[in-house]
């Protein structure tokens, strides 16, 4: 049971989609459907990003802007809705803002894990939909050094990149690091026009124009083990720089040069971000007397910077003025700091295991740019929580687990750098932000059972779970012209609650495997941004205003996986994933949420070869998802109609001079498909998913 | 013992069944509005239309008929100078296009307007006053209008202000 944190070593070759419950029997996730994604797996299977990677997994979702930039959805539920946690600190960037990716490095990941269910008791507030739990390569056991290159290019965006990655051991001292460089190119898709409103906006070589991109990213770990102690220091900085489709940022269309534009693929212009993720991570480990201690401390510096051409929208001056210290490039600039701290003790008591533990964090958010939408703000939070495994008989656990949130936001106030018009004639700079103090507190609590039953493993769990309001919902009051929108925030909401039922059914033989993991859930106050149908002439110069209001939401779905291996090396496997989500109250009764993700089945044919003297672990494979058409919309949202893609993929290990090198070929939308996914930004504007994708990979190890 | 299992497996696998059917098939009560308003600009007495041209120091009357299968909630104009050639209408046809230039004092206009009475249909007429001393140049005349349920529709036409 030494740290649960490390994964298995040995990687799986057919058993990508596992459940996670026997892994995690004796802890207290134990109770949550947990899928796991190996590093290998995460390279076999590698889309443009970490998120549309783990996407494959039923229940889990990416809401993207591009191949290249998404975050998390698990079961329809995203933004600050999901917590990411890397080496037991909660990733925190600027997760509610539209065009916002998750900063963390694919190839640096060890292993991914995504807890479905209500996972607040866990982590706390934002963990209300699930959690994407991402840790590091498992430590080396004996003395040693080795590691891998990796090279890498894909077609369709005329992507160049390779990865490091080294690790060591000395007696009780481990290092490790890795460093990751990609470079590419627009992407395409499979039409020469697409349509923003009625405007024709004609695509050049069906680039997606100024979509290119660069990241750059290292990470360095060290630390000392043994049985009784050990502590790790993780360093990481995530950087990227990245373009977004010039004619349409959000979904006014817009005229551009395209001679300028369509000079190069690689150039990046504006609209554009750059990125940069620091993050310092020290997790340590006691084994003392009969306690289990953990201790993890966490700090973290997200720098985002958004850069445009100036546009006077409303009443902003035509000409940018000289005499502004904010650089006229920069539209949108966030810099948050964020101070975290976990202590966990665990301990047998009697037939019960007992975990009783706090966390805290401390976050610095600062905004600049001639552009507003959330003001600065400070947070506080701390929960202290307990849980408890109790050991009925050989078959049975219990789970329970009770957390006590509290945490204080302060926003400053924030005024227009510039006039504008007032009723009768009159003119002022805009005060959108007051100063704003609210202080939340939250109980959450979680009931579950395990029990086996021969071959089958049942699970069910009842919990609550919360969020406590943002700042953006708080003190948003401004106008995001790239969406017509006028978002005005409310200061008086409440802490979201949240109850769901979770149910899991796994049953595994020799040959087969299947499990089934309904949900249902119902939201007390779910807290959405409502477009209204109106508009305001002063405050929001003329658009529609968008409001955060309550309202009741009930949510049901389930995921199926089954898996069969009919004959010894052909494995057929089948993931199904189904969500509603209907509002129950409010101006919005009877529509579903935002980004609703449509049914879907991923069938996968598979054949794995024998080893043989010079390929080892070769691998042919096909899937086919499936995905039903989305009738169930919110405003703005359009239908989408259904699709399906095949998916390619091929690899060996070929023995060559001692090593043994790893080829991976993967064709994604290996017919080309044109289609629209519902869950992506760019779907508001019609435009469609990449096109076929040739994605092949060199990986040669050492050591 | 294994007997027992089956049953006990069989329970819960219908439980689990029953459970997400009975989740599932629940009938959406009442229908929900799925429609966007629309803005008709084509007829003989809509103004402006696409290159239209209106001369600084008149007045003009926006002239629009704004429909929705439902109820129509608001309607707002935007007028914006398009002198850098950003911006694009929604319509489809060229117009002439002055050179790139500068603003010095452009005309901006924002007005929202809140349609009485929930109509399916509204024929919008708006009295726009353009002062004499603003740029000429090409504008983007911009309409949106929504429904009670909040759906929305943009059209954004080029007009061009003269001397």
């Amino acid at each position: 049971m030494f740290l649960p944190c490390y994964g298995q070593e040995k990687s799986i070759q057919l058993e990508e989609v596992k459940v996670g419950g026997r892994r995690y029997q004796r802890a207290a996730e134990g109770i949550l459907s947990i899928d796991i994604l190996n590093a290998d797996s995460i390279q076999k299977y590698q889309a443009g990003s970490l998120m549309q990677t783990l996407s494959r997994l039923p229940g889990v979702n990416a809401i993207g802007i591009g191949p290249n930039l998404s975050k998390p959805q698990i079961r329809g539920l995203g933004f600050n809705r999901v917590a990411t946690v890397e080496n037991g600190i909660k990733h925190e960037g600027q997760q509610w803002g539209l065009d916002h990716g998750l900063e963390i490095d694919q190839f640096s990941v060890g292993s991914a894990e995504v807890l479905k269910g209500a996972s607040s008791f866990l982590y706390g507030s934002d963990a209300i939909g699930g959690v994407i739990r991402l840790l590091p390569p498992t430590e080396l056991r004996e003395d040693g050094f080795k590691g891998n290159f990796n090279v890498l290019t894909k077609s369709n965006n005329a992507t160049y990149g390779g990865s490091f990655h080294a690790q060591g051991r000395k007696g009780h001292w481990v290092f490790g690091g890795g460093f990751t460089h990609l470079d590419y190119a627009d992407y395409k898709v499979p039409t020469d026009t697409v349509y923003v409103y009625n405007y024709a906006v004609r695509l050049k070589d069906r680039h997606v124009r100024n979509t290119a991109g660069r990241e750059t990213h290292f990470q360095l770990r060290s630390g000392y083990i043994s049985d009784r102690f050990s502590s790790i220091l993780y360093l990481s900085n995530y950087h990227t720089k990245l373009g977004f489709f010039a004619n349409a940022h959000g979904l006014e269309p817009r005229g551009v040069d395209t001679a300028l534009y369509d000079k190069s693929s690689r150039d990046i212009g504006f609209p554009s971000q750059t990125v940069n993720h620091l993050k310092l991570i020290n997790r340590s480990f006691i084994d003392w007397d009969k306690h289990k201690l953990w201790i993890d401390l966490g700090y973290q510096k997200n720098y985002r910077q958004e850069y445009n051409n100036y546009t006077a929208h409303g009443y902003m001056p035509p000409v940018y003025p000289q005499d502004m210290t904010v650089p006229i490039y920069l539209e949108r600039l966030y810099d948050k700091q964020i101070y975290s701290m976990t202590l966990k003790d665990q301990f047998s008591l009697a037939k019960h295991r007992l975990t009783i533990g706090a966390n805290g964090d401390y976050q610095d958010n600062r905004i600049d740019g001639w552009s507003f939408l959330i003001p600065s703000y400070r947070q506080k939070a701390m929960g202290l929580f307990a849980y408890d495994q109790y050991l009925l008989d050989d078959r049975t656990t219990l789970y329970g687990a009770l957390r006590y949130d509290y945490s204080h936001i302060h926003t400053s106030s924030y005024q227009d750098w510039f006039d504008s018009q007032l009723e009768g004639n009159q003119t002022a700079r805009i005060v959108r932000a007051s100063e704003l103090s609210r202080r939340f507190n939250s109980l959450v609590w979680s009931i579950g059972a395990g029990r086996q039953f021969g071959s089958v493993e049942t699970k069910i769990n009842l919990g609550k779970s919360f969020r406590a309001p943002i700042a953006q919902e708080l003190a948003a009051n401004g106008v995001n012209y790239h969406y017509f929108s006028y978002e005005k925030g409310n200061g008086s909401l409440s802490p979201e609650q949240s109850y769901q039922l979770d149910l899991s059914l796994t049953w595994s033989a020799k040959k087969a495997s299947a499990a089934l993991t309904p949900f249902f859930n119902y939201f007390a106050n779910y807290i959405y941004l409502n477009p209204t149908s109106r508009y305001d002439q002063y405050y929001g110069a003329g658009n529609q205003i968008f409001e955060y209001t309550e309202s009741r939401v009930r949510r049901y779905g389930a995921e199926l996986k089954v898996s069969y291996q009919p004959l010894k090396q052909w494995k057929v496997e089948l993931l199904g994933e189904y969500v509603r989500s209907e509002q129950l109250s409010g101006a919005k009764k009877g529509y579903t949420l935002p980004f609703s993700p449509a049914p879907s089945i991923l069938m996968d044919l598979s054949w794995a070869a024998k080893n043989s003297k010079h390929f080892k672990d070769t691998y042919l494979s096909i899937d086919c998802k499936w995905t039903a058409a989305q009738y169930h919309v919110v405003p703005p949202e359009e239908f989408t109609p259904a699709y399906q893609v095949f998916n390619f993929r091929t690899g060996t290990q070929v023995n060559f001079a001692k090593s043994a090198i790893q080829l991976r070929l993967q064709i994604q939308n290996l017919f080309d498909k044109k289609y629209m996914d519902h869950t992506s930004f760019y779907r508001l504007i019609a435009l469609p998913e990449q096109g076929r994708n040739f994605i092949l990979s060199i990986g040669v190890p050492f050591g | 013992m294994k007997l027992f299992n089956m049953k006990v497996l069989q329970k819960y696998t219908l439980i689990a069944v029953l459970f997400v059917m009975a989740a599932a098939c629940k009938k959406d009560k009442e229908s929900i509005d799925t429609e966007k308003p629309t803005i008709a600009i084509d007829s003989d007495t809509a103004f402006p239309k696409q290159c239209s041209t209106i001369k600084r120091g008149t007045s003009f009357t926006f002239r629009s008929t704004l429909a929705d299968n439902v109820a129509l909630g608001s309607y707002s104009i935007d007028v914006h100078h398009n002198f850098d050639h950003h911006s694009h209408s929604t319509e489809i046809g060229e117009c002439t296009v002055e050179a790139i230039k500068t603003p010095i004092k452009p005309f901006v206009l924002v007005k929202t307007v809140n349609i009485p009475g929930q109509p399916q249909q509204y024929n919008a007429e708006l009295q726009i006053d353009v002062p004499a001393d603003i740029d000429p140049g090409n504008y983007h005349f911009m309409i949106q209008v929504t429904d009670l349920a909040g759906w929305s529709t943009q059209k954004g036409i080029s007009i061009r202000i003269l001397e």
